[in-house]
């Protein structure tokens, strides 16, 4: 498999990915740069079986995700079943009293979720993260992966692949199965949001408006875009690429101004459809992802498919005693962090150091959570004319429109680092092509 | 997908602008970097003073490097290159990625120039990237009005630059007819009294011999109300 011709042609492909802007924005010093997100030819490859695997485990999560947040805003009744403590609800960051009773279009509350796995030495893939308020990540190897086959026709003619390049057709479907009439919008905090050329590469890709806040109102309990004229136009569906809290000044922090106001009351009335939901991030905080696999067996009557990485809740006597007691082999991770930052490494820590974060632990058990640190398999990646190992994880993309489908291919990102097993771009990261063989 | 909010056509009108300035300015820019091999004077006064720049530059090599390279100085060719790529790049899904590319492209070849020995071979890629940029914007794009808004804001801005380098009655009255076409597709409000007072002036620059080109600069200006 590695004998591909794009491997000599990765110069060509960097070159292509700089022509059309391939970045991410990242703040240093307090002053906003653009970087060019370090690609690296060889892919990660996914066996045909071995997607079909991954594919039934990540459409049987989705679903159970969805069915706890509808639970959640509505009955409860996997509180009331005891099933997961309340402690780890309403005392959750995510949670958002104002979803109360709220249903959005279809009763679909993540359309687009970013699951992250990583592959162990042992061959078994793992959970480590849901997403399910604003994953980002899908147009890098949409991107790459068309300009790889310009550079290298010869090894998309040698291999057989799904063409992972219909992810904006799946979107858009996504986005139109949830519109209640009007124009479809992708709303951005703006260009110097870390993801932006991702929402401007999606609007295009889907023919959807790039908008920020301020190009839309609300009137009549409806939401409308304005044109240079001052003409309103309906809009039915927002992919909203902004976080809750930034969402509706009205509602939530009362100082956005990337925000529309009023635009909650509008969701709120059926009048128009947000994607992914307000109120999701109860779904996807660190403290619950160690009861989703209880979900699925709550809600679907079945046996998770997909493991999550062995995890301990401090906030229970029992995992905190374990987690003092192999303090050195797990890594910590504060809950209401993201993007790599609030991960520590109990072997990493110098004696003061542990000190005080055993008393922080003591202090706030339900703000972390410990997990085994899990040997995960490196990928080979190009470091000048040499060929190096690297850790590397795999984000997978669940869009739900009528049915669950997952995106035949997926952001491997790994570390550049040989030390790190942090891979985001925000911490230096590349990323790679994911290849699903079609046989 | 038919609707262009006020933000976008400000952006589109002004991507327009400043492609326009740095395709002008390097033109002029090269004619006077040229004569200054041979030490033809200090050319680059009489280029400030021509085009209402500050005159900042120690001496013909410091106006060499800044005005053609310095990010910090606001008239520098680069700084309205960086104008144009800052109004494009949140217009991919207006224009498309293939068309901004060419913009990209053009920043990459400006700063190759900024440190080469023989910047003005660099500055001809800068120059084709542009021209390229404007062909695929009128072949690629859909819209007839966001490639008029684009049009229109680069016909202003030569218009202004022309008027402002004192050139000819044939060269401004073709650039006015042109204007007047992708000024009225482009749906922009306009000031009537300005566009009337332009077609006067530069309509009647071949039959008088005064010709007024501050007040043609100022009114085209003050032409497009966004």
């Amino acid at each position: 498999m590695y004998e591909m011709d794009l491997l000599d042609n990765t110069e060509n492909v960097n070159r292509l990915l700089a022509r059309y802007g391939v970045k991410f924005g990242i703040y240093k010093n307090n002053t906003f740069k653009e970087q060019l997100f370090p690609f690296d030819a060889i892919p990660r490859v996914i066996r045909r079986e071995e997607f079909d695997y991954l594919e039934k485990g990540l459409k049987q999560r989705v679903v159970a995700l969805n069915l706890f947040l509808d639970d959640i805003y509505h009955g409860k009744k996997i509180v009331k079943d005891r099933v997961i403590p309340e402690d780890f609800i309403f005392a959750s960051s995510g949670y958002m009293p104002e979803c109360e009773s709220v249903t959005p279009v279809k009763k679909i509350y993540s359309h687009i979720s970013g699951i992250d796995l990583v592959k162990g030495k042992n061959e078994k893939w793992y959970i480590l993260e849901d997403n399910l308020r604003v994953p980002s990540g899908a147009s890098y190897p949409m991107i790459a992966r068309e300009l790889c086959r310009r550079s290298s026709p010869k090894t998309f003619r040698d291999n057989p692949l799904e063409d992972n390049r219909n992810y904006a057709q799946l979107l858009r479907r996504t986005l139109d199965n949830v519109n209640v009439g009007g124009h479809t919008v992708i709303l951005t905090p703006g260009r110097y949001n870390a993801a932006y050329f991702e929402h401007s590469y999606l609007a295009e890709k889907t023919g959807s408006h790039l908008v920020n806040g301020s190009e839309l109102i609300v009137e009549n309990d409806k939401l409308y875009y304005v044109d240079y004229k001052g003409k309103r136009e309906r809009v039915g569906a927002v992919y909203r690429r902004i976080s809750d809290e930034y969402l509706d000044p009205m509602h939530f922090n009362p100082e956005s101004v990337i925000g529309i106001p009023h635009i909650f009351d509008v969701y709120r009335k059926g009048n128009i459809a947000l994607l992914n939901a307000p109120g999701n991030g109860i779904a996807d905080d660190k403290g619950i992802y160690y009861f989703v696999p209880k979900m699925i067996r709550y809600y679907l009557g079945e046996e998770p498919v997909l493991s999550n990485a062995p995890t301990y809740l401090p906030f229970y006597e029992e995992d905190m005693a374990y987690v003092l007691a192999h303090f050195d082999e797990l890594v910590l991770k504060d809950v209401a962090e993201a993007g790599g930052y609030g991960v520590v490494f109990g072997s990493n820590m110098t004696t003061q150091q542990k000190a005080d974060f055993i008393a922080l632990l003591k202090k706030e058990p339900r703000r972390f959570i410990a997990q085994e640190v899990i040997d995960f398999q490196d990928l080979d990646i190009q470091d000048n004319d040499t060929v190096v190992a690297r850790k590397a994880d795999l984000r997978a993309f669940v869009l739900m429109a009528q049915e669950p489908y997952v995106w035949k291919s997926g952001l491997t990102r790994f570390s550049r680092n040989p030390d790190s097993f942090i891979v985001n771009s925000s911490q230096g990261g590349g990323f790679k092509d994911t290849w699903v063989l079609s046989h | 997908m038919g609707i262009i909010s006020l933000e976008q056509t400000n952006r589109l009108y002004w991507l327009g602008r400043y492609s326009e300035r740095v395709y002008t300015t390097i033109r002029l820019y090269s004619k006077c970097y040229d004569d200054m091999i041979d030490d033809i004077g200090e050319n680059y006064s009489d280029f400030c003073m021509m085009l209402e720049i500050p005159n900042i530059y120690k001496d013909k090599d410091d106006f060499n490097q800044r005005y053609g390279f310095d990010e910090t100085d606001p008239n520098s060719i680069l700084s309205n290159l960086m104008r144009a790529y800052d109004n494009a790049i949140v217009l991919r899904e207006e224009i498309g990625s293939e068309t901004l590319s060419y913009i990209q492209l053009a920043i990459y070849a400006i700063n190759k120039a900024k440190i080469s020995r023989a910047p003005l071979l660099e500055l001809q890629n800068v120059q084709d990237n542009i021209l390229a940029f404007w062909g695929i914007a009128d072949d690629f794009i859909e819209s007839e009005t966001i490639r008029n808004i684009i049009r229109t804001g680069k016909r202003v801005e030569r218009i202004d630059l022309y008027a402002r380098l004192k050139i000819g009655a044939r060269e401004l009255k073709s650039e006015l007819c042109r204007m007047h076409v992708r000024l009225a597709g482009s749906g922009m409000p306009y000031n009537q009294n300005c566009l009337d007072f332009l077609n006067d002036a530069i309509g009647q620059m071949d039959v008088t011999e005064t010709v007024d080109y501050g007040s043609i600069v100022r009114n085209i200006e003050s032409l497009v109300k966004i």
